[in-house]
């Protein structure tokens, strides 16, 4: 297929000292995503899946392997250069939400495009507009300490959408909601893929990775079938 | 980001957390006020000093007397001062004028009595001390001979006024003796009575010579009172002293030095005003230290503070570099609130600084009436601007290691910090 790819890891490894001894989180993973896919890294706790997360969010370098997301190749990208792909190239979705608590829904949503360096007036207007979309204008002027927490996780995906990112990453979405609203928000994300969006969705519960169109399972730092 | 909304953001964290920046900002106000307070008020104290210093004559005046450099007073060696010093000292770079100065013997006004005692000055016209407003007549000019220009006190005890004395004739008796004080001495030499008109009176408050003639006529009168001839009198005794004018203060010291190599010593305001300088430029450092150990004091206080926000941040940091935060746009945040820190508490320190000099200037003239001093506490420009921007130095210099800390902080592990 001639889809470009959004993700294409290739013997991915991330390996770190602990006290005397080594430990691989990332054990050689070859992974593709294509543009448009809906895909759901399963496995247990400690098996790398969080890691390899992070290494496509650019939060953590590889030690060794390759990554390019959306055609990107990471490891050549200095602090700032990933700051920016950080901003511009991938949105996060966190398990704890991860908002600035003393500001504003609106500006939190906006804030990836202030690091962008785009202006107020934009980036304002951007937010609203998907919070809209995401049914959130009655929040938006609100402090995120007045939100509950499924309104709060929204929020975080209009954050992670605002600067239209080629792939939208969610570490655990669902792991601090309640089923109702879990359900609720894994609804959202397959909405957002039927709209074209690219995700990357990590989990342990078997139930939600089976509504993604793929599954990628992952043991020890690998891939497994 | 853009620097408008990196220092929106960092105002915004600054005013969020109100008590804490309060505090930071007030340490940093307090320091800047002392640094302002005591450099000014040691600005004013110099101003007055060199006010009083102004008033006793003119900075471009040396005055090389008849010794050698270096003793003075009673270990002073005695040089005669000839008509072939004064060509010399004509020839120093930055000379305006050369004027020679003869003290004729002790004397007396026989008009006025036995208190009307007088140590008569020979100079030239347009001599730097017969300069300035008389209380009447007119001051010596060229061709004058018998004439004299006299004090306030003694034209007041010859004639009912000063402006009466003008145009008087009295006669100055040289060599005969005189009373000084309550003292009586013996006079030297045979008393010569001279006939003199009286030209023009001074105001002895605000001069202290005795009594101006022309330079021939005290020449004439020392010489007969010794038995030689003027000329004779010129080379061996010499003048009493030479008045040179500079023509610019800032080449006085030139000057000195260029008497002090043809072997004679001087003395000038201006140097006194220089060591002056120099002594306040002292005092100034050791209050700009104190004020800077303040400031110093502030800054530990400044950076502790930083060291704990940033630290109760941490998540706060980690989220904003895991949505795009450049590692320099989190040092910057940072830094611009210590800015604020600064900037705000200067500001404050200043206007403390200005307030309080007023208030103390105010209270010290209240308690002071009849001292009119010049301004006691003197803020200029520079003291101004230099004050705000120590403090603003100071504020990024002590924001500047948190700031760092914070910039180098792992996104991940920030995030995962409770």
């Amino acid at each position: 297929m001639s889809t470009p790819l959004a993700v294409e890891a290739h013997d991915l490894e991330r390996v770190y000292a602990s006290g005397t001894a080594t430990v691989a989180a990332l054990a050689g993973v070859t992974l593709a995503v294509r543009t448009g896919e809906f895909v759901a890294v399963m496995g247990p706790s400690g098996s790398g899946k969080s890691t390899l997360l992070n290494v496509v969010a650019g939060l953590e370098r590889p030690t060794g392997g390759t990554i390019r997301v959306g055609g990107e190749d990471l490891t050549k990208l200095d602090e700032e250069a990933l700051a920016r792909h950080r901003s511009k190239r991938v949105g996060m979705v966190f398990q704890a939400f991860n908002l600035l608590p003393r500001y504003r829904v609106v500006e939190n949503v906006a804030l990836p495009l202030a690091f962008a360096g785009t202006g107020r007036a934009e980036r304002l207007a951007r937010a609203r507009a998907l919070l809209e979309r995401l049914g959130m204008s009655a929040r938006a002027e609100h402090r995120t300490n007045e939100l509950s927490g499924g309104e709060l996780q929204r929020a975080a995906i209009a954050r992670a959408l605002v600067g239209e990112p080629a792939i939208l990453l969610a570490d655990e979405p669902t792991g601090n909601l309640d089923s109702a609203n879990g359900a609720a928000l894994i609804a959202l994300l397959e909405e957002l893929h039927a709209q074209g969006q690219t995700v990357l969705l990590v989990t342990h519960d078997a139930a939600i990775a089976a509504q993604a169109g793929r599954t990628v399972r992952m043991r020890d730092g690998r891939v497994v079938d | 980001m853009r620097a408008s909304d990196l220092l929106a953001m960092s105002l915004g964290n600054y005013t969020r957390a109100r008590l804490r920046s309060a505090l930071t900002t007030a340490g940093v106000a307090i320091g800047t006020a002392l640094v302002v307070l005591l450099i000014a008020l040691a600005t004013g104290a110099e101003n007055n000093v060199r006010r009083s210093i102004f008033s006793i004559g003119d900075l471009r005046l040396v005055t090389v007397q008849p010794f050698q450099p270096g003793a003075s007073g009673l270990s002073a060696v005695p040089r005669t001062i000839t008509d072939d010093t004064v060509t010399q000292f004509k020839r120093i770079a930055h000379v305006d004028g050369v004027y020679r100065q003869f003290d004729a013997p002790l004397g007396t006004v026989v008009e006025g009595g036995e208190d009307a005692t007088i140590r008569p000055q020979g100079i030239e016209p347009g001599a730097p001390v017969d300069r300035g407003d008389l209380l009447a007549g007119r001051h010596l000019a060229v061709g004058d001979r018998a004439v004299a220009i006299v004090p306030g006190n003694l034209a007041r005890i010859i004639a009912p006024s000063a402006g009466g004395a003008v145009g008087k004739r009295v006669t100055m008796r040289i060599g005969g003796a005189v009373k000084l004080g309550s003292t009586r001495i013996g006079g030297s030499g045979t008393p010569r009575d001279y006939a003199l008109t009286i030209v023009g009176v001074f105001d002895e408050q605000a001069s202290q010579t005795s009594m101006r003639i022309p330079l021939e006529d005290a020449l004439a009168a020392g010489a007969e009172n010794r038995g030689l001839t003027p000329d004779a009198l010129r080379q061996g005794t010499g003048y009493s002293g030479i008045a040179i004018e500079a023509d610019d203060s800032q080449n006085v010291a030139g000057i000195v030095r260029s008497v002090q190599e043809l072997g004679f010593s001087s003395f000038s305001l201006k140097q006194v005003v220089e060591q002056i300088d120099q002594g306040f430029g002292v005092f100034r450092g050791i209050l700009a230290g104190i004020g800077g150990v303040a400031l110093l004091v502030a800054a530990i206080g400044i950076a502790n503070t930083m060291v704990m926000s940033v630290l109760e941040r941490t998540r706060e940091i980690g989220i904003m570099k895991a949505v795009g935060a450049a590692p320099r746009d989190i040092r910057t945040l940072f830094l611009a609130e210590a800015a604020y820190v600064g900037l705000f508490g200067g500001i404050l320190g200043l206007a403390l600084g200005v307030g309080g000099g007023q208030v103390i200037e105010r209270i010290i003239r209240d308690l002071n009436p009849r001292a009119n001093p010049a301004a006691i506490f003197v803020v200029g420009p520079d003291l101004a601007l230099g004050a705000l921007a120590l403090a603003l130095v100071v504020a990024l210099v002590a924001g500047f290691l948190p700031a760092r800390r914070a910039m180098r902080m792992s996104a991940l592990s920030a995030l995962r910090y409770e």
